[in-house]
């Protein structure tokens, strides 16, 4: 019994040192993963060789958004949180095995392809639709979510996709619905502004009609205040995607597998449900990525020129 | 390098954008330039010549308007308007536009005009009432002419800067040229191209406004100081 004892206490601190030295060697590729050496954790998976920049500063620096809940907000505590930003510390967990190693930046729509390009960050997980214009500045990671555009309007308004002649209609600056506005509806007025919240607040202060934008940020607005509702109209479906620096292809190569890996194990779904209210999670599960729920960019179409 | 990278072809394409939205300014420039001057030269009057309750309504107006950025005057106006307590007022975005540059552009139009007025030596407007004009009409006949041509060079600067402010408008998102231009941007990321072009088409507006408005001047210049 002694001897079973001793044998297997020599077994386990093998294994850890073992689990430790694989942990520690270049890339943190765990060769030695097994489940006899890590048997709380699930194992780490084969992701490709981390960029170098981010390796040796052992911490992500990530642009996220901070006005956008639920994907990127500020919560009462003053941390982070939202669905972007619990990809983005699942990535960090990934690479370091820390949720901590990320140090998330603040960027907003207009500034974030900014933000980018001029390094201040590696990735930008902040909401970013695709576009084709935005595919020849950036290079995206495969889809990580995907949202339709919404209207929102005021409760006694009739308003609706087809009847928006004559109407001022608010979105963010830089967004693919103002893009669409133009080309599609010139007979409307539109506004742009800086965030969606100040887009929000034009259509409570009567100075638009409604406020065209992504679901998962009006249907937010809709269910907690009460003066607001949403049209049942839905337009211009495309998935967002991960904005990497063009021609980082190790940056590519890492951040896809992450994904692939996290939709092969149903992440997505996990963290939509930890960043919802339960009533609203089963109308979006359509919206992540799943083992059984791939998405595609329209690639060749411009989608900001087909009109309804 | 500058001039090799510069995509000309993007600038043409996007002209009728420029055009629509120098058109939103210039509308709004000129609601605000003469309701501006209206505002000067009434609340002007009244200052100078110390017209009770009017003249002291004129001063609160002026110090509350100088001495705030009209950023902040832009935000109250749409923002805080619409839920004023008891009597909301909601605005459409043109009509935001054009009050909160007349209500600055007044403001500093009314100091200009005082001002001007102010130089008007005291024997003209005696002789004026001596000729027995009432003092509405010693005003109209006598302090304005010359104190309006006093007040212009001062004012030409509040015209011209009513005409900048416009730019300020893109933060409440209305479509002017700024906000276009700044749109334009944000989906093309042709920011060097945007921005020139942008420049280059306030400078060519606001010399053509300065030029006019130099012209009127010559033309109207006291014959004393000609």
């Amino acid at each position: 019994m002694k001897r079973i004892t001793i044998v297997v206490a020599a077994l386990l601190v093998a294994a850890m040192a073992f689990a430790a030295w694989g942990s520690a060697k270049p890339g943190g590729q765990l060769a030695a993963a097994g489940p006899t050496a890590a048997p709380k954790k699930p194992a780490k998976p084969k992701l490709p060789p981390l960029p170098s920049a981010v390796k040796s500063r052992k911490k992500w620096q990530i642009g996220v958004k901070c006005d956008f809940p639920p994907f990127g907000f500020i919560d009462v505590r003053g941390n982070n949180d939202g669905y972007d930003v619990r990809v983005a510390r699942r990535f960090a967990e990934l690479a370091f095995g820390s949720k901590k190693k990320v140090s998330l930046t603040c960027v907003t729509t207009p500034s974030r392809i900014p933000t980018l390009m001029s390094s201040r960050v590696d990735i930008i997980i902040s909401t970013l639709t695709w576009t084709q214009a935005r595919s020849e500045q950036i290079d995206f990671s495969i889809p990580y979510y995907a949202a339709t555009g919404r209207l929102l309007v005021p409760n006694s308004s009739t308003l609706r996709i087809g009847s928006m002649g004559g109407k001022t209609i608010v979105t963010t600056r830089g967004a693919l619905y103002a893009t669409w506005m133009r080309n599609c509806f010139k007979s409307s007025t539109l506004l742009e502004v800086d965030s969606p919240a100040l887009a929000t607040a034009a259509v409570k202060d009567g100075r638009a009609d409604a406020f065209m934008f992504d679901d998962a940020f009006v249907l937010g607005v809709a269910t907690q205040d009460r003066d607001l509702k949403l049209t049942a109209d839905k337009f211009l479906a495309i998935p967002w995607g991960i904005g990497i620096r063009k021609g980082e292809t190790a940056m590519k190569r890492w951040v896809d597998a992450a994904i692939r890996h996290m939709k092969k194990k149903d992440e997505f779904a996990k963290i939509l449900r930890a960043n919802a209210p339960a009533r609203l999670v089963s109308g979006f599960l359509d919206n992540v990525p799943r083992p059984k729920n791939t998405f595609a960019y329209p690639v060749g179409k411009d989608v900001t020129s087909i009109c309804p | 390098m500058l001039v090799a990278s510069f995509d000309w072809q993007f600038l043409w394409d996007h002209l009728p954008d420029f055009w629509e939205g120098l058109q939103a300014t210039l509308k709004v420039a000129a609601i605000g330039i003469v309701g501006s001057l209206a505002i000067g030269i009434a609340l002007g009057a009244a200052r100078a010549h110390r017209i009770p309750v009017v003249s002291w309504i004129a001063a609160i107006y002026v110090e509350v308007i100088r001495n705030t950025p009209i950023l902040v005057q832009i935000f109250f106006i749409a923002g805080a308007l619409p839920y004023f307590p008891g009597h909301p007022i909601r605005l459409e975005p043109f009509t935001i536009a054009w009050l909160s540059v007349m209500i600055w552009g007044g403001a500093f139009n009314t100091e200009n005009f005082r001002a001007g007025f102010e130089a008007v030596p005291y024997r003209y407007r005696e002789a004026g009432l001596a000729l027995g004009f009432s003092r509405f009409k010693t005003f109209l006949n006598v302090t304005l002419p010359i104190g309006g041509r006093i007040a212009l060079p001062s004012s030409i600067n509040t015209y011209i800067s009513v005409l900048k402010n416009t730019s300020l408008l893109t933060a409440i998102g209305f479509a002017e040229l700024t906000n276009v231009a700044y749109s334009l941007e944000s989906v093309s990321f042709k920011a060097t191209e945007v921005y020139v072009a942008l420049a280059v088409i306030y400078l060519l507006v606001v010399w053509t406004l300065a030029a006019l408005i130099r012209l009127v001047e010559s033309r109207l210049a006291l014959p004393e100081r000609a």
